[in-house]
């Protein structure tokens, strides 16, 4: 079988992971989304065996005829709007259930970034981006289990937006061509003067700077790679599961970002962190009883 | 006179992270922790031939405005650009964690009184957001920022400050507009893709990084307080941040997430209207909104004194 690319598939990825013609698009129960504002973001309801499930995905072949940055999967302000809107819908739709029946969020993620213009600047690209990760923030906190599943692009601000907020992230293998970086290494090489050949070098025994999923896998930024896309559907499944498991047993302190930090401790890819953190507490316990009885 | 008496008459712009974050509290009241003397600094630079500092930028510590415990967080944009890393990303990160620790301390202290001791958060940004150095670290560092100011929600105030050169870009313009009350000065600047990227990736056309008073309309502590996307405008002067910040501390604690610009289903519905509007407008120029919420003569207005501006400057509504 010769290994294709899902970069741009977002549409093909939800198929392949949801249950045969289970996928509702625009729809979270009785709200409806607009299907014109921001179509570069598909968010809908869907069932992942049997369960109903939301989803966020991009559409990069959609363009906005209103932004014209906003193409190819990048997230403008309309998408990310909509984006945060399905997740505030999903809590509300579940809000009177208990912590065991919260629905998942599943984001498909592959996107090259955030909005890059001069309207997104003067109306606040920042806001809209930002409004999107509080909300999954929120969710992922008062019980909904989010899986990210990167496809395809997972680059720099758009990550954050998009997917460095769920419970537990997952990547195709980099055989497929999955991207996720701040910046490639030719950049970083323009920028930090040193050559290619150099930083390559180095990347190997310091993930902390060089593109990669391994790389992320190393410092914990990434919970696991799935090996091909047949296995995303039964390990988004598998993820939804351990991510309630540990909710639900008082242990949320090991999902989400600073789950990934202890992970990142773990596999050794980003051990300082702790460090400082220990320090600090230390520090601080110290000085404490002054400040909190003046 | 205190060095802290020194500090309040200095502009902001110009006084350094360290200067900013003990000048911000009370005189002689702000402790850092993991300073220059722990020597916490990025291993990671070294390997890429680049300097270092023992503070890797970013001052953290607390200090006291009145009874309340001030949690500080100062970012230095002269050293690589205020750029966040692995070791400044985790000092930030556990700043607001002690907080939320010193939140529960005092709840469990003084049951009945814990409001006038209540916590607090200042973040004092000067950044790009990540640094390219340690670019995986940074990036996950800042979803780490942004998940403690989720927990500090409806517990005690995330407060930003932005009044320096390099102003306050990428992943942190993001986590800046999710804290409760922002303060810029004129100099400040906020945003997520910077005018030099924007050219760089969408052409001279769609922005001229080079043109200095766009750069500033577009992002500049004026224009995001018409936008009321900044909360407070004040004078370029440590004191007048430090009054400021003063004055905020005496908002109720329940009233603060009246200030906020996102993070609810209604602020959503509301910054939504506003990208509507946008499309509709259609605006090449930020004076255009600026005319659009009733400022006839945006140049005139742009030309005004401080205090004059902050008079006759008319902001955008808030419909919630």
């Amino acid at each position: 079988m010769g290994i294709e690319t899902m970069i741009g598939r977002g549409r093909d990825a939800i198929e392949m992971i949801f249950d045969q013609g289970s996928v509702q698009e625009n729809v979270v129960e009785q709200y409806e989304f607009d299907a014109e504002i921001g179509p570069g973001a598909v968010v809908g309801t869907a069932k992942l065996e049997d369960e109903t499930v939301t989803f966020i995905a991009s559409d990069a072949q959609a363009i906005n005829p209103r932004f014209n940055v906003v193409y190819f999967g990048v997230i403008g302000m309309e998408e990310a709007y909509k984006m945060a809107l399905a997740v505030y819908r999903t809590m509300e739709v579940d809000k009177d259930k208990p912590l065991e029946e919260k629905r998942p969020i599943v984001l498909i993620v592959d996107t090259p970034g955030n909005g890059p213009g001069k309207i997104e600047e003067i109306i606040g690209m920042n806001k809209a981006t930002g409004a999107y990760q509080l909300a999954l923030a929120e969710a992922r906190k008062i019980g909904h289990p989010i899986v990210a599943m990167v496809i395809g692009r997972a680059i720099s601000g758009a990550f954050l937006c998009h997917g460095l907020q769920a419970d537990n992230i997952l990547s195709l293998a980099q055989d497929y061509g999955t991207m996720i970086h701040v910046m490639p290494l030719t950049s970083i090489s323009r920028i930090t003067k040193l050559d290619i050949e150099r930083l390559e070098e180095l990347s190997k025994g310091n993930p902390i700077f060089a593109a990669g999923v391994n790389f992320f896998y190393r410092l914990g930024g990434v919970e696991e790679i799935v090996e091909n896309p047949e296995a995303m559907r039964p390990l988004i499944r598998k993820h939804i599961d351990s991510v309630r498991e540990l909710k639900v047993s008082g242990q949320a302190e090991k999902l989400g970002p600073w789950g990934r930090g202890l992970l990142g401790d773990e596999r050794g890819g980003r051990v300082l962190r702790k460090k400082v953190i220990e320090l600090m507490d230390a520090q601080y316990e110290d000085i404490a009883e002054k400040y909190l009885t003046v | 006179m205190s060095a802290w008496k020194d500090v309040q008459k200095l502009s902001f712009t110009d006084a350094s992270a360290r200067e900013r974050a003990l000048g911000i509290v009370d005189e002689d009241t702000f402790t850092e922790f993991v300073g220059p003397r722990n020597k916490m600094s990025s291993p990671h630079l070294p390997i890429l031939g680049e300097a270092i500092e023992f503070d890797d930028g970013i001052v953290t510590g607390v200090g006291l405005v009145g009874k309340r415990p001030v949690f500080v967080i100062s970012q230095e944009g002269n050293f690589i650009g205020g750029s966040v890393g692995e070791v400044g990303g985790a000092k930030m990160v556990n700043t607001i964690r002690l907080a939320l620790k010193a939140y529960e301390d005092v709840k469990e202290k003084y049951p009945d009184s814990y409001e006038e001791r209540l916590p607090a958060v200042v973040i004092s940004f000067e950044t790009g957001g990540v640094r390219l150095h340690e670019a995986n670290a940074g990036l996950l560092a800042h979803a780490e920022v942004m998940d403690q100011i989720q927990n500090a929600r409806g517990k005690i105030p995330v407060i930003t400050v932005i009044g320096s050169k390099v102003g306050c870009f990428g992943g942190m313009g993001f986590v800046a507009a999710a804290t409760d009350i922002i303060v810029m000065n004129e100099e400040g600047r906020l945003g997520l893709t910077g005018p030099e990227v924007i050219e760089q990736e969408m052409g001279k056309d769609e922005f001229d990084a080079g043109n200095k008073a766009l750069v500033f309309r577009t992002t500049g502590g004026k224009h995001k307080y018409i936008m009321q996307d900044c909360n407070f405008l004040v004078a370029n002067k440590v004191a007048a941040f430090r009054e400021q910040l003063e004055e905020i501390m005496e908002i109720p604690f329940a009233e603060v997430e009246n200030y906020r610009r996102i993070g609810s289903l209604k602020l959503v519905e509301e910054q939504f209207e506003l990208v509507k509007l946008a499309a509709e407008l259609q605006p090449k120029d930020s004076k255009e909104m600026w005319k659009y919420y009733g400022n006839e003569d945006p140049d005139q207005l742009n030309e005004l004194p401080f205090e004059e501006f902050l008079k006759n400057a008319k902001r955008r509504e808030r419909n919630c």
